[in-house]
């Protein structure tokens, strides 16, 4: 079992290179137009620009296959459910029963898949291309108070160890005989409880020790903290957050001052 | 690499030429072949990071060999379930918080033996006996986590006795125990040896591999650099220092006296002070 | 000024019947090793915890008696402005480092203290190099080795530069090699920039080469203090606190009671075995 909790890959491309800042008001840009343009062309073209976005991330195509492999599963899904559950329109393709397929939701159906996709790997270039510290970071940088930044870095942070913790336990308990495959659900999810307790007070022991780290290293001793690393905005952050701006104001624009539909 | 004659019992556990890689890739046991026979006190040693663990962990098939086979009692444990595997090889985690989630000591000394689906008097029986020969009867009803780190680490070890197991396999059993505490733990593991225990020790305290085992496997970067009788084992200085070890002071010394006539084979302090007295009287 | 005062000081936790520090009287000069040793319940975590105030301060317990650090009590001052002079090291260097790079674990103690960003850069960059993690700057701490990992909880206290660095057990996750480096940082420590260093530990093994001065501890008492000479090459000094006496002295103990005369007071191998040898030579002379 392999499990990415972090996502990122080192690199060196434009990408990565850009404020951590940019690209998250960049995501959440893109995300949202994907939401204003409605037909599949527009969105077609949408999902295009993000996959070459990804495929210039240079993320390894191990990563990037583990990313897709369920957003594809769940595009697929989309396209095969839609239409049984959205009877609405005409021309009919297909009745079996109670479930009357026709062209127009087929249509919906795929719309909805490549919106889904737009979004999901939008944030997948975040996550291939920023560590997290730099959004951490960004976060703090665009308001966010720096306690609630420490403690949602301290979790990413924490997050792996406690896995291995779990997992270290795990094998523990299973060297004592006990074995999580047999037995029904109830007797199966009391065996958990084995897991579940010694990880708590792993956790909570973890926590304590924490606590007085912090306050070693003079946590909140002043309010005007300094930061060693400052973001910068350089011309070619503020170029690219321009051309993202245009491609949302102008389909925005457009759709709802002059009613194309895109 | 010396081959170890076959001196002891019947071979429990056989590794043939195992290599082990984590997911990442991390090669972490390479070309790995070894016998472990019953009545063995073996010493499993290594600086951190070398491999020791894991290999360990292949005893009681937590970690399956990525090529090679295990063999452990005449079955490849990549076909055997851990909990069966369990029932030979009882595994004495670095952590014994990572175990303790009971609220009594003695349910969690009963927990192994339960697992067995064993009949409830035999489960007693064991349980009571383990409780016995960690000295914890007069703690049975305590909870385990309102106890200190040596009682909770012998918690951790009458459990896995509790399980009778051929082999126990102890990790660093060592860490945080004070003097006394780490020399009653070895008196015990002794005994249970004499009983006919095989007792594998992961531990980089030279000290107790010098003085409590009968065989020493080194390992660096993942493969056996060496395995030899104890006796033996600390002749090459270079060697042990190139993994990572250093050999105790006593065999330090006797190392530094070789040439005043000070044999280099001794592992304990007594029998350093007996060689020198020795090598004075010869000198009247 | 000492850099530890401590008069007549009982620290009690709640719940618990014995006092964790029993009316100790101790100090610790400037720019001196300090070896604390005791078995587990002696009160060296406790003692550790007093040097920078987070006991009264972040741990709940009583304290009576008089604690100075640096010549500041220890009540009237919170445990940032005691951190300035006081670098405190964890048992356990995982659960110290919550940051996700190297550089950010360095920077985060004057960072916290508004220290200005040239001087940060230079702080941080200073504190790698002393502890040998000068480059790994941008890796998170998770990929460092056990050694490496107790190193950067060094160059974390190290940057807010303190007077004092206190380390409480910390060769608990190392290995032989891993404890010979840390004492030498240690030491060089010491020496090049005149740190006063405490250690406390279960065992003075690889310790008793490197420290200046020795306390020995039981069950919250201080039982002595005086120079390695004097109390490490007593093994019953030791066996009295728990604490194995070193194999060192214990070898010419074990000698002693064979050779009557084998008198051998030195504490380090090299020693024992010149005066094995210079013993062995006389005999062959007196013949």
């Amino acid at each position: 079992m392999t499990i990415f909790i972090d996502l990122y890959s080192e690199g060196n491309t434009f990408l990565h290179r850009l404020d951590p800042r940019v690209k998250i008001i960049s995501v959440l840009l893109l995300s949202l137009l994907a939401f204003v343009l409605s037909t599949v062309y527009s969105l077609a073209a949408l999902l295009a620009f993000i996959f070459l976005l990804l495929f210039l991330s240079r993320a390894s195509m191990g990563r990037t296959w583990f990313a897709l492999r369920f957003v594809l599963r769940f595009m697929a899904l989309i396209v095969i459910l839609w239409p049984i559950f959205d009877p609405a329109g005409t021309p009919v393709w297909a009745e079996l029963g109670p479930v009357k397929v026709t062209e127009p939701a087929v249509w919906r159906g795929i719309t909805s898949a490549v919106r889904v996709g737009c979004l999901a790997c939008v944030w997948y270039i975040l996550m291939f291309t920023t560590a997290q510290r730099d959004l951490v970071r960004a976060l703090v940088r665009m308001g966010l108070r720096f306690d609630y930044g420490l403690t949602l870095a301290i979790s990413l942070r924490f997050f792996p160890s406690f896995m291995a913790t779990i997992s270290s336990i795990t094998d523990a308990q299973k060297a004592r005989g006990l074995d999580f495959n047999r037995g029904g659900l109830i007797k199966r999810s009391k065996k958990h409880v084995a897991v579940l307790v010694p990880a708590v007070v792993a956790a909570l022991r973890t926590a304590d020790s924490l606590s007085l780290a912090l306050q070693s290293r003079a946590y909140g001793a002043r309010t005007d903290r300094t930061y060693m690393r400052q973001l910068k905005m350089r011309t070619f952050d503020y170029v690219a957050l321009t051309i993202v701006t245009m491609l949302f104001i102008v389909p925005l624009t457009a759709k709802y001052l002059f009613l194309v539909h895109f | 690499m010396t081959v170890v004659p076959s001196t002891h019992g019947e071979r429990l556990a056989a590794f043939e030429n195992v290599n082990f890689s984590y997911e990442d890739g991390t090669e972490a046991l390479r070309g790995i072949t070894l016998d472990i026979r019953k009545g063995e006190q073996i010493a499993l040693v290594g600086g951190n990071g070398s491999g020791k663990t894991t290999l360990a962990k292949h005893l009681n098939g937590l970690l399956k060999p990525t090529t090679g086979r295990v063999i452990v009692k005449g079955s490849d444990t990549r076909k055997e379930q851990v909990a069966n595997l369990a029932r030979i090889v009882g595994y004495v985690f670095q952590n014994p918080d990572h175990q303790l989630f009971c609220s009594t000591v003695a349910e969690e000394v009963r927990f192994g033996p339960m697992n067995f689906g064993l009949a409830e008097p035999e489960v007693e029986r064991r349980t009571e006996r383990a409780l016995e020969i960690m000295t914890l009867e007069r703690l049975k009803a305590e909870a385990p986590l309102s106890l200190s780190l040596g009682d909770r680490r012998r918690i951790s070890i009458a459990s896995v006795i509790a399980m009778a197991p051929e082999v126990i396999i102890l990790d660093e059993p060592f860490t945080g125990l004070d003097a006394g505490e780490a020399e009653s733990l070895m008196d015990v593991m002794r005994e249970m040896n004499r009983q006919g225990t095989t007792i594998i020790l992961i531990t980089h305290d030279m000290r107790v591999v010098a003085e409590h085992s009968d065989r020493v496997i080194v390992l660096s970067h993942g493969r056996k650099v060496f395995d030899s009788k104890t006796r033996t084992a600390f002749s090459d200085l270079k060697l042990l220092r190139e993994c990572g070890l250093i050999p105790p002071p006593a065999i330090q010394v006797a190392h530094h006296l070789r040439e005043y006539g000070v044999s280099p084979e001794i592992t304990t302090v007594e029998e350093l002070a007996d060689e020198l007295a020795r090598v004075l009287r010869e000198q009247q | 000024m000492k850099a530890l005062n401590m008069c007549d000081v009982t620290v009690r936790y709640p719940d618990t019947d014995r006092a964790a520090l029993d009316e100790v009287t101790f100090e610790i000069d400037r720019g001196e090793i300090m070896l604390i040793l005791g078995a587990r319940g002696a009160g060296k975590s406790t003692l550790c915890m007093l040097t920078n105030g987070l006991i009264p301060h972040a741990v709940s317990c009583s304290l009576t008696g008089k604690v100075e650090i640096f010549g500041r009590e220890v009540s009237e001052h919170t445990v940032a402005e005691h951190s300035v002079k006081v670098g405190i090291v964890f048992q356990e260097p995982e659960n110290q480092l919550f940051c996700m790079s190297v550089e950010e674990e360095v920077a985060f103690g004057p960072e916290n203290l508004a220290v200005e960003r040239d001087e940060l850069v230079d702080r941080v960059e200073r504190a790698l190099e002393i502890v040998g993690l000068k480059g790994y700057n941008e890796k998170p701490p998770s990929s460092l080795s056990g050694g490496q990992r107790q190193r950067l909880a060094i160059a974390a206290a190290l940057s807010m530069q303190p007077e004092m660095l206190v380390l409480d057990e910390p060769t608990y996750a190392l290995d032989p090699v891993g404890r010979i480096e840390l004492y030498t940082l240690l030491a060089d420590l010491k020496r090049k920039h005149d740190m006063t260093v405490v250690i406390a530990g279960r065992d003075a093994e690889e310790a008793a080469d490197y420290a200046d001065r020795v306390a020995l501890f039981k069950r919250g008492r201080l039982v002595r203090v005086g120079t390695p000479e004097e109390l490490l090459t007593v093994p019953d000094e030791l066996r009295n606190i728990g604490v194995p006496p070193l194999q060192v002295s214990e070898i010419s103990e074990a000698i002693r009671l064979k050779i009557h005369e084998f008198e051998c007071r030195d504490i380090t191998v090299e020693g024992l075995v010149s005066h094995a040898a210079r013993t062995i030579e006389n005999r062959r002379a007196a013949r």
